[in-house]
């Protein structure tokens, strides 16, 4: 068996979905008896369809062209450009809060990632800054998260 | 008939300064979604939840239904002007409304999209009115045993139907069971899943995962696409003359607009079968019942009718099984479903019994929705010309912002924003290789009143409760859609074969 197959990201989502079965429906035989019925009820019959799945993916994938999966060039840039900054999203919102993180986020994506001009960006941000300051926490008086870095230095 | 609690509620929403308001605001960002490729409907559900949160029950749900019930309205627009379905159910109305551009008739053609959706939408209402006073008497018969199987019927059904492999439904359908098993377990109180945090005690928050395994994975699709919403660079143009001529034209073919607004109702009352199956199928009867069926695909007149009839009027029939069994009708009222329940709403038997008064309001607000977009098109006619120089790309960081946001509000637990970002990733993977993503959601919401329905109906007939008459039907329909499936399946299977033969 190729190593390309097992590593097909189409594979890989079946064995992931099975692993996510096996494991919940394991972990479930210690639970008393009435809470593990239900996990147990799905878990199995999942098991044996992930199990089911997983061996049509890797079928597919020993006849099928290696690198189909492997998406054309500007695709999969473009791919890695838009997981990295759903990343830095997450990881900026949580540190440093939807009011500090969000407009800087939407500056960084607008003039940096996709080369907007400086006045789409500030207009970005400031519109982002508008909407969570002065609609969400002024007008109804609903504190947002700050960002567990900045709750940390605060401290 | 409670003809006193119909009326006294189209009172609460006509009278109500603050509900016109909201439903003022509702129609023009729900035509915005679904305008916009790349956006749609469902997105624009759940990026109003943040916004609905903390208002009253009864005017958020209000402000949800009116703005999910104009947006295959708004999705008319660029497919009748640039060939591009603002959301799936639009893609039948290019079939017709791209060659009526093509002719000089955009006009006619959006009048004709615009007078259907309206009057598509009143009609979808009026059916789920009249149709209600015959069901109460059904819902409030069901029983655990009836409901158990219901919901697991509701996530076959919608696992049949929402991709092209049942194995990938069915399993996600059982990953959203498997995943709203995650909390304290109600009989027990055992901690499932929650690996002591707090946070998963109430379970998977509902309105995080749906914003993970739908609002994510779109963005980072269209990021992925370029954001491109059509070649088309230039502004469409179009005189409202010829929206008017579309408009009478709706009323012209009376009986094509009646028969195919009932369609749509039936069938969006089917869970699973609702969005693009009602499009085509009043497409199909269309061309069927029409005396010149060989001007359809050129230009005619009633292959933009029927379809945008049956798009509206199919959201009427799909509140039925979501308000009254909590069954959703589709992926839309799935979302719809899970904002309710924030909101305090609580689909289910309990609705029939004493929130009939929520019932009619909705009802009303839906209609009232139609109408107000119809007449809000005139003002806003000359912007959607401008439609092709959106770059939907340039959305994106603002809807991720709100996206992280509703997930916050929801339970105002940081820890959603990492469960959030996990499913966003989980629900790209099965974007990207095809695995549906409904059945997760409807699997989510209906796994408590799954788990909840069967222990009750054991409890109360031990495993007799499956030879109750109405779990017995159940059962039957269970098998019946599933016979359905693989019989369709092997046809189709057969007709590839037989071309590849011929050719």
């Amino acid at each position: 068996m190729s190593p390309n197959a097992l590593l097909n990201g189409r594979v890989l989502t079946a064995a992931t979905m099975l692993a996510v079965f096996v494991t919940m429906s394991l972990m479930a035989l210690g639970f008393p008896e009435k809470a593990r019925l239900m996990p147990l009820m799905v878990g199995v019959p999942g098991s044996v369809l992930g199990l089911a799945q997983l061996f049509i993916e890797l079928r597919t994938a020993l006849n099928r062209p290696p690198d189909l999966d492997a998406g054309q060039g500007e695709a999969h840039g473009n791919e890695r450009f838009m997981l990295a900054w759903t990343l830095l999203f997450f990881v900026g919102i949580l540190a440093f809060g939807f009011l500090y993180a969000a407009p800087l986020l939407v500056f960084g994506f607008l003039c940096l990632g996709k080369k907007e001009s400086l006045a789409v960006g500030l207009a970005g941000a400031s519109a982002t800054w508008a909407v969570l300051f002065g609609l969400f926490e002024s007008v109804f008086q609903i504190p947002l998260f700050e960002g567990l870095a900045v709750a940390w230095i605060l401290a | 008939m409670d003809i006193v609690g119909i009326f006294a509620a189209l009172l609460n929403v006509v009278g109500s300064p603050y509900h016109v308001f909201l439903l003022l605001i509702a129609v023009p960002a729900g035509m915005f979604f679904g305008a916009i490729p790349g956006l749609g409907g469902k997105l624009g559900i759940v990026l109003a939840i943040p916004f609905v949160f903390g208002m009253d029950p009864l005017a958020g749900a209000i402000f949800l239904v009116s703005m999910h019930a104009v947006v295959h309205t708004g999705g008319s627009i660029p497919s009748i002007l640039f060939g591009v379905p603002g959301t799936g159910p639009d893609a039948a109305t290019i079939v017709d409304g791209l060659p009526m551009t093509r002719n000089g008739e955009a006009g006619r053609a959006i009048g004709a999209a615009l007078g259907a959706s309206g009057v598509g939408g009143v009609i979808g209402g009026l059916f789920l009115l009249a149709i209600m006073p015959l069901l109460r008497p059904v819902v409030l018969a069901f029983g655990p045993a009836e409901f158990f199987l219901l919901a697991l019927f509701g996530i076959t059904f919608i696992a049949m139907l929402a991709g092209d492999s049942l194995i990938k439904g069915l399993l996600v359908g059982l990953f959203g069971l498997m995943l709203a098993t995650v909390n304290l377990d109600p009989q027990t109180g055992t901690q499932r899943y929650t690996f002591d945090f707090l946070f998963l005690w109430d379970g998977v928050d509902i309105i995080t995962a749906v914003l993970g395994i739908f609002a994510i994975p779109e963005m980072i699709a269209l990021g992925v696409a370029g954001g491109a919403m059509a070649d088309v660079k230039q502004r469409a143009s179009y005189g409202l003359s010829g929206v008017l001529q579309g408009i009478r034209d709706v009323f012209r073919h009376w009986g094509l607009t009646l028969r195919t607004s009932i369609i749509g109702a039936f069938i969006g009352m089917i869970p699973g079968l609702g969005g693009d199956a009602a499009s085509w199928i009043c497409y199909g009867h269309a061309v069927q019942s029409s005396k010149t069926p060989e001007r359809f695909g050129k230009g005619a007149e009633e292959g933009v009718i029927a379809p945008e009839t049956a798009n509206n009027s199919k959201e009427g029939g799909s509140l039925l099984p979501t308000l009254f069994f909590g069954v959703p009708g589709s992926s839309g009222m799935a979302i719809l479903l899970g904002a309710f329940i924030m909101l305090g709403i609580q689909p289910g038997p309990g609705l029939a019994l004493d929130g009939m008064d929520v019932v009619w309001t909705l009802i009303w607000a839906l209609m009232i929705a139609n109408v107000v977009a119809v007449a809000m098109f005139f003002v806003l006619a000359p912007a959607f010309g401008y439609l092709s120089y959106v770059r939907g790309s340039l959305l994106i960081p603002f809807v991720l912002t709100l996206t992280y946001l509703g997930s916050y509000l929801s339970h105002r637990a940081w820890e959603n924003l990492v469960l959030l970002t996990v499913l966003g990733g989980l629900g790209y993977l099965m974007k990207k290789y095809e695995w549906p993503r409904p059945p997760f959601v409807i699997g989510l919401i209906l796994g408590p009143v799954v788990e909840d329905s069967f222990h009750k109906a054991f409890a109360l007939w031990g495993p007799a409760f499956l030879l109750r008459p109405g779990a017995m039907f159940m059962m039957a329909l269970i098998i019946v859609s599933f016979t359905v499936y693989f019989w369709r399946r092997r046809n189709k299977t057969n007709q590839i074969q037989v071309q590849e033969h011929v050719a």
